[in-house]
């Protein structure tokens, strides 16, 4: 099913471990150039604004071809507006398995007509069932599995993972009350067993290649998880689906299970995570845990927003002040010494970008001038659209 | 990922791409099994700075009349004087090249330790005004403490505070969202002439601090700014209607490319070489709209529209080259 070749798949992973080497200073510049000389790999930008920025052109590119199709079928009948989706898409399918042939993957060309293919698919069949969800989910989950099978395409997986939750929330409102009403633990028992399934696949695989999709439906479902009976999201969707107003003194049913469970999640999340060092999911139980607190301020808020936020400063200061101060000496396991092999610090390089954004300093005065009218603005990006 | 990982290092191993005693340090280095938090604790402490200074902002901001001025600044003193002092103890003072801290929370201090000086100074000037009707002094007292601090402590996310500061001063806004949103004020002349001065001067200073070699890693963050605030001036007046300052600032566009083009390759920094061609390629391309717009080409409208496709198709043909010939370059 996999397109591409398999030497030059199986190259990459070699190519990835001897750029961690290299980074982790076991192996040297030198030898890195013989090993990347040695192994040819895919076309593929591990640059994220190279990438980004191939993805808007590839953008453009479709959206142009698109425009051409438009132009030519305008002329023709009615029926044209019902089936132009269906044939963008299949522009985006002939140009996914194009690019994948030519070895572009990850590049951010493949990634415009592989998304752009998904989008019109759920467009189009949109168009012809009126906007019937589970019909479009379902189309949506087929064609973004054929695309993770065949080139491999990460993205592919989440937009599968989403359209099979879709799936399961449209499939459980066709039957009514009740299964609004039990929405929550169905999806709840749905992620355990999908975390255990996909997890049990992860430990059973024999090549590399479908490890990165699997990991990212196995994080979808800590996600989901959570999120399916988190008090918040079970109150407010509550009132939204089956109209109940909650009065003040009441709540809604199986309240203290769900607090229980917003409050209980997080942690075994974040302990299962130091147990099992498993980074993916320590992020998780961080995330999760701020949502925890924002849900239980959302509706009990004892201190004002400001005290919050200074005694939040402070108590996060001290838990990672005492967490370095007892992990800074460690040499094996836990520690606070940064792995030679994995680094994760590409987050630390954009704190200088969130410092500015947050703390910059702005003019006192405004310019006195008003901005003047400028005449050519209809022409900025003219023509990068394909619609008109 | 372990079980791959360990696979990859055995295959890199029997393809004889790397020796057998590399094979051995980095099996005893994965046995062991380091799980380092380093980045996120890190994280936590940048957090909390963040969530402790915008708590104390918010509070003063809400409280400004009603809890006493002198309590607030004394309090604000008091934790200013306490972030510093640490800061002095365990600095090793001035140096000319990148400097570490011995205990990485130091530096976090010296980010809350300078916003909160900014805060103390701004709430000075708004209560008492000891800088009278001077605005702009009150903007540059800040800036000059945070550049103050980032050259002693070498601090970058201090750096990019200090700047913003002076492009404050000039009457600039230059934070990111400002930059990407709504900078509806580079239509004003004037303003958009100071960005181009502005992104020059900080050019020099990045040219002269790399001559003496002082604190050469700025010279990067230096250089994005300029790079930012000149790309977008100018390509915010190529729009003017007035032809003449239209072309002057596509001049400007045209040698600032150039500069950072060649500065990209000296730094070797891919997210300055990315920014430049797109800036380029916009500007260009807003430039071959402003030439052709008194021409009348509804005529060749359908042309247009079916040649689009093998335009984008040049174009990505052209960025792929581009990109390919700055990694081979880069490499060496």
């Amino acid at each position: 099913m996999i397109l591409f070749n398999k030497q030059l798949l199986d190259n990459e992973a070699l190519n990835d471990e001897a750029d961690k080497l290299y980074k982790g200073g076991f192996i040297g510049k030198k030898q890195k150039k013989i090993i990347e000389k040695e192994l040819p790999v895919l076309k593929s930008q591990h640059n994220i604004l190279v990438r980004l920025g191939f993805f808007l052109l590839g953008s453009f590119l479709y959206s142009s071809i698109c425009g051409t199709i438009s132009l030519l079928g305008l002329s023709g009948e009615n029926v044209f507006f019902e089936i132009c989706c269906y044939l963008f898409a299949v522009v985006g399918f002939v140009g996914a398995e194009l690019l994948a042939k030519q070895n572009y993957h990850n590049h951010g060309l493949d990634d415009a007509f592989i998304l752009g293919a998904l989008l019109n698919l759920g467009i189009a069949v949109g168009i012809t069932t009126d906007g019937y969800e589970i019909v479009i989910a379902l189309f949506l989950a087929a064609g973004s599995m054929f695309m993770f099978l065949r080139y491999l395409y990460l993205w592919a997986m989440l937009v599968f993972c989403l359209a099979v939750s879709a799936l399961l929330f449209f499939g459980m409102f066709e039957f009514g009350q009740i299964g609004k009403a039990i929405l929550p633990f169905v999806t709840m028992i749905f992620a355990a067993v999908f975390y255990f399934f996909t997890k049990e696949k992860i430990k059973r695989l024999k090549v590399i290649y479908y490890y990165n999709g699997l990991l990212l439906a196995n994080s979808f479902c800590l996600i989901l998880f959570y999120f399916s009976c988190n008090y918040l999201i079970v109150r407010e969707l509550s009132v939204e689906l089956l109209g109940t107003d909650v009065k003040p003194g009441s709540d809604i049913p199986f309240a203290y299970f769900f607090y229980a469970f917003t409050l209980i999640v997080p942690l075994i999340y974040l302990t299962q995570a130091l147990k099992t060092k498993d980074r993916i999911m320590l992020w998780i139980s961080f995330l999760a845990i701020t949502l925890s607190i924002y849900t239980i301020r959302f509706y009990y808020s004892v201190l004002p927003i400001e005290v919050a936020l200074t005694f939040g400063g402070i108590i996060l200061f001290g838990i990672a002040y005492f967490s370095i101060k007892n992990l800074k000496e460690k040499e094996s396991g836990l520690t606070f010494r940064p792995d030679r092999i994995n680094h994760s610090d590409a987050l630390l390089n954009a704190e200088a970008l969130i410092v500015a954004s947050a703390f910059g300093m702005k003019p006192e005065v405004k310019p006195e001038t008003s901005p003047m009218e400028f005449g050519g603005g209809g022409f900025s990006g003219g023509g990068s659209e394909g619609n008109f | 990922m372990k079980k791959f990982s360990e696979q990859a290092s055995q295959d890199l191993f029997q393809k004889g791409l790397i020796t057998e005693n590399q094979f051995n340090e980095i099996q005893t280095y994965k046995s062991l099994q380091i799980f380092s938090l380093n980045a996120e604790l890190k994280l936590f402490l940048y957090l909390s700075v963040i969530l402790f200074t915008s708590g104390i902002g918010i509070l003063i901001y809400d409280n400004i009349d009603t809890i006493g001025h002198i309590a607030i600044l004394s309090l604000l003193l008091i934790v200013i004087t306490v972030c510093f002092f640490y800061c002095f103890k365990h600095s090793k003072g001035f140096e000319k090249e990148e400097t570490k801290f011995e205990h990485p929370v130091i530096e976090y201090l010296v980010l809350a330790g300078n916003i909160l000086t900014c805060i103390f100074i701004g709430y000075l000037q708004f209560q008492y005004k000891p800088f009278g009707e001077h605005y702009g002094l009150a903007t540059l007292v800040p800036t000059i403490v945070s550049f103050f601090c980032a050259y002693y402590f070498d601090n970058k996310s201090v750096l990019t505070i200090a700047i913003t500061g002076l492009a404050a001063y000039v009457g600039l806004s230059v934070t990111p969202q400002t930059l990407l949103g709504n900078n509806d004020f580079y239509a004003s002349q004037s303003l958009s002439y100071s960005a181009v001065i502005l992104g020059v001067l900080l050019i020099l200073w990045t040219i002269y601090s790399r001559k003496i070699s002082l604190k050469t890693h700025f010279g990067l963050i230096f250089l994005t700014f300029a790079l930012h605030i000149i790309s977008i001036a100018a390509i915010s007046n190529l729009l003017n209607y007035d032809i003449f300052i239209a072309m002057i600032f596509a001049v400007v566009l045209g040698a600032s490319t150039y500069y950072f083009y060649k500065a990209s390759y000296d730094y070797k920094a891919m997210s300055l070489y990315v920014f430049v061609i797109i800036y380029a390629y916009v500007g260009g391309n807003i430039l071959v709209f402003r030439i052709f717009e008194n021409i009348d080409f509804s005529e060749l409208f359908t042309l247009i529209i079916l040649g689009l496709p093998i335009y984008f198709v040049g174009s990505i043909i052209l960025f792929i080259k581009l990109i390919k010939n700055f990694h081979k370059e880069i490499a060496i």
